[in-house]
């Protein structure tokens, strides 16, 4: 054979092979979207109703933040893009933004004409409305773990009290820092106010019996029939530091200083971002 | 094993799939994808799910290769095997992420590297590029089974051990051997099973002067 329809044959048998990829793939995702999607929504909807306790009434806005890297240079070009939008609704978000000192910018100059890299996803909040008022918020938050990220989300009441943390992503080792992902961990925070947190630390000590004992039990029990059989106890640990796990001092203090950070700024945000949420509904 | 000692008609199903199982065990026999193997097996689960993702992938490509291995330029058969194996992992990846989204949160990471899994490619190469359909599609499953089984019962060991629990269902109260849970362990648990399907294999006389194949493959 000569060698240059040798070439064109190697040539056609992998295009073929990479044609029939591509349609294979393009079938399969088509007939999987669907339900990828459905599967994502329906577990985050479960999320945030069972760390807010809301009612079946309940209306769930999801705000996908965005920062908008602005001309190359510029600092002060750099922007906050938000776009709220129903949870599970595909329409169009109604979009906001604000400058990093908070300055109200126009959208269309956020996104559009300065931009010259794309926007870098910051992550998502939701915010829940029940009888006309919030019910709380919860806010996804990352942190830099033992080797890889940590994802997890930061439930609070309309008076920024931490009503719940969960871990939704973590690659810490399995028995060591794994264990900042498990109830006993995360429900060390519940109840403290914006202002606890904001000076919280982390201790090696171990933690004491009786509080363990009613950490454990928070996981079958509502919270407030659990806030009101522990209230001395919540008082007295609402003061204290949290407990790291054992030998994972790393994790504790990375999921810690994480929680931290997203409330402080979600906290001075939150100003911002409220008048514009509640302008158009 | 090269190419002379495959016999020229292809062994009937059950001793393909035994082959898989036992005598060329992918992982205890082999010695191949042991890093994934490692990995995942945490617990019992995740083995289960990553070898039910390789079984599939495995004998998907099996047959794919089969049918078409008359049409495979001989020149370029590793970059066509290749993008085989790539496109049934992206579509087993996309369908264990739209049914069981749970347990793709936990293997996520390790069903994508299956695309390069020594085992699949060596298949194909060694099997399905010069078998039919029907012998190939048992071969297939035979391996994939094989190394379904094998990361089941690593992970049964690593999670028992590491963990005192069982499909996550607590039998020994604390974590006895927290060692057998991390990478470290995952090696020595490997070590301690294929020293025992060798003795068993010993033992059994089956198999005479195979018992040292394992080393023979990366």
């Amino acid at each position: 054979m000569k060698p240059r329809d040798e070439v064109i044959r190697i040539t056609a048998s992998m295009t073929v092979a990479c044609a029939a990829g591509a349609a294979i793939l393009g079938a399969v995702y088509v007939a999987t979207d669907r339900y990828q999607r459905a599967a994502q929504l329906a577990d985050e909807r479960g999320a945030i109703v069972e760390l807010l306790g809301l009612g079946p009434g309940a209306e769930v806005t999801e705000v996908r933040q965005s920062l908008d890297p602005g001309v190359a240079g510029q600092p002060a070009t750099r922007a906050v893009i938000y776009e709220a939008r129903p949870l599970g609704d595909h329409g169009a978000p109604r979009r906001f933004a604000f400058s990093l000192d908070g300055v109200p910018v126009p959208v269309a100059g956020a996104a559009g004409a300065r931009a010259q890299r794309a926007p870098e996803p910051l992550g998502h909040l939701f915010v829940a409305r029940q009888g006309g008022r919030e019910a709380g918020f919860v806010v996804e938050g990352m942190a830099q773990g033992y080797k890889n990220p940590i994802r997890f989300l930061v439930a609070l009441t309309p008076a920024f009290e931490i009503a719940g943390v969960r871990v939704v992503e973590h690659q810490e080792d399995p028995g060591l820092g794994a264990e900042v992902a498990t109830r006993g961990f995360e429900d060390q925070f519940v109840g403290r106010t914006a202002d606890d947190v904001a000076r919280l630390d982390v201790t090696r000590d171990p933690m004491p019996e009786d509080w363990h004992a009613a950490l454990l039990q928070l996981e079958r029990t509502p919270p407030p029939a659990w806030r009101a059989a522990h209230a001395a106890l919540l008082e007295r640990e609402r003061g204290r530091p949290i407990y790291a796990v054992t030998g994972a001092t790393i994790s504790s203090r990375a999921l810690t200083g994480g929680v931290r950070a997203t409330i402080d700024h979600f906290r001075r945000r939150w100003a911002l971002i409220q008048p514009q949420l509640e302008g158009g509904s | 094993m090269s190419a002379a000692l495959l016999p020229p008609t292809p062994p009937p199903a059950r001793r393909l799939i035994l082959n898989g199982l036992f005598a060329e065990n992918p992982v205890f026999r082999l010695a191949l994808s042991l890093c994934p193997a490692v990995a995942v097996t945490t617990t019992v689960l995740n083995g289960l799910i990553l070898g039910v993702a390789v079984l599939m992938v495995q004998v998907l490509s099996s047959v794919t290769v089969a049918l078409a291995r008359g049409l495979i330029h001989p020149r370029v058969r590793i970059p066509v095997y290749t993008i085989i194996i790539a496109v049934w992992v992206s579509a087993i990846d996309m369908t264990l992420a739209a049914f069981v989204p749970a347990l793709y949160a936990q293997v996520g990471l390790y069903v994508k590297l299956i695309v390069a899994f020594a085992i699949i490619i060596s298949r194909l190469e060694m099997f399905a590029s010069r078998y039919p359909l029907v012998p190939s599609f048992w071969d297939g499953f035979g391996m994939g089974l094989g190394f379904l089984a094998a990361l089941v019962v690593i992970g049964a060991l690593r999670e028992l051990l590491g963990n005192g629990s069982i499909f996550g269902v607590r039998l020994v109260a604390g974590k006895p051997l927290l060692f057998f849970a991390l990478p470290a362990g995952g090696f020595f648990s490997i070590a301690f099973l294929m020293a025992f399907f060798n003795w068993i294999e010993r033992r059994v006389g089956r198999g005479r002067g195979r018992a040292a194949a394992g080393g023979a493959h990366g």
